[in-house]
């Protein structure tokens, strides 16, 4: 019963590849393994724009002099050569507050799998859903981080600062609300008078890997935008 | 059948962790991304990129080891992993040292 519990990558009549692993489970880590190809191309153009940003045209300087700084243009404080002064747009206690719930929901997630694959319902259901409000919450920080910016000058075709960022944390955005409307999708199963099936360990696990992704992304992006300056 | 069984009773040997363990990974996770906060506003000069990236490359392999189950699972799905992330690394190697010009990147 307990290897029943615990060995959710061979549920009865479950698909195999010729490796002896659940086919899903080796799609959904070839996936993840793509997923750092994707990522990877974003961040290192990134890192290349975030290293060489130009000073911006004097009338940036003018639409967005506010209290004596420009803002809405550099992700840091800095000073410009004729000695103005550029206020950075990034907000890294903001940031690291989102950053915590986010880390937060992994735990969440992966306290959902325990009680999936320990036939503890009750338990799956309320991590799962406890997951997709830290997931909503951590939305909510991006949709107010990206408005700030927007308010402060800094949007898509501002500078290839404002471009490479919104492309990386848009898409990681997107990515992060494909897995609420999956974590959605499962919880919205688990309710069924069938629940999730006797698979229901290993759709959870499944998303699962999908989610603890997610946040690893976000790992990386944090460090590499909000922590290492300019 | 029996290639799978005795498969999957091999790659679940090791037992998964517990709440309590998992729990207290998630606290060394907060913890790590406390200490990354505070060495990010000291004055650690050129220490301070090596610093983050290792404590960034310890949250990361603790996620993927432990949160999403690639210490216990079958190596194969390791070595997936690892192509597309040591993969991913050369892609950002290689386009930081095309764009490295003088001691600087530059984009122009």
């Amino acid at each position: 019963m307990a290897e029943a519990a615990h060995a959710p990558s061979h549920a009865a009549g479950a698909p195999h590849s010729a490796t002896g692993i659940d086919s899903r489970k080796l799609l959904m880590w070839i996936f993840l393994a793509s997923e750092c190809l994707f990522f990877g191309a974003l961040i290192s153009t990134y890192l290349i724009f975030k290293g060489d940003i130009p000073f911006p045209p004097a009338s940036f300087i003018a639409d967005h002099l506010h209290g004596g700084e420009v803002t809405g243009w550099f992700p840091s404080d800095r000073i410009g050569p004729d000695g103005t002064e550029y206020a950075g747009v990034l907000n890294i206690p903001v940031t690291s507050a989102s950053t915590f719930v986010l880390l937060m929901s992994s735990v969440a997630m992966v306290l959902a799998v325990f009680g999936a694959q320990n036939g503890r319902p009750k338990m799956m259901k309320t991590w799962l859903f406890a997951t997709m409000l830290l997931g909503i919450l951590f939305l909510g920080f991006q949709v107010f981080e990206f408005h700030e910016f927007g308010a402060e000058g800094l949007n898509l075709s501002t500078n290839q600062f404002g471009a490479s960022f919104f492309v990386l944390t848009g898409f990681h955005g997107a990515h992060v609300t494909v897995g609420v409307l999956m974590l959605g999708s499962i919880l919205i199963g688990s309710m069924r008078r069938t629940g999730l099936g006797p698979d229901s360990g290993f759709h959870v696990e499944t998303v699962g890997l999908y989610w603890h992704f997610v946040d690893v992304v976000w790992i990386v992006i944090f460090t590499i935008i909000y922590l290492i300056p300019a | 059948m029996s290639v799978e069984s005795g498969h999957a009773a091999g790659a679940h040997e090791r037992s998964h962790p517990t709440v309590r363990q998992y729990l207290l990974i998630g606290l060394l996770l907060t913890l790590i991304t406390v200490v990354e906060l505070i060495a990010s506003y000291s004055d650690l000069g050129s220490l301070l990129i090596p610093i983050l990236f290792v404590l960034s490359a310890v949250k990361f392999a603790v996620v993927i080891a432990y949160f999403m189950h690639l210490r216990f699972e079958d190596a194969l799905l390791t070595r997936i992993f690892v192509v597309g992330f040591v993969l991913a690394s050369a892609i950002l190697i290689s386009l930081l040292a095309l764009f490295w010009t003088d001691g600087a990147i530059s984009n122009r």
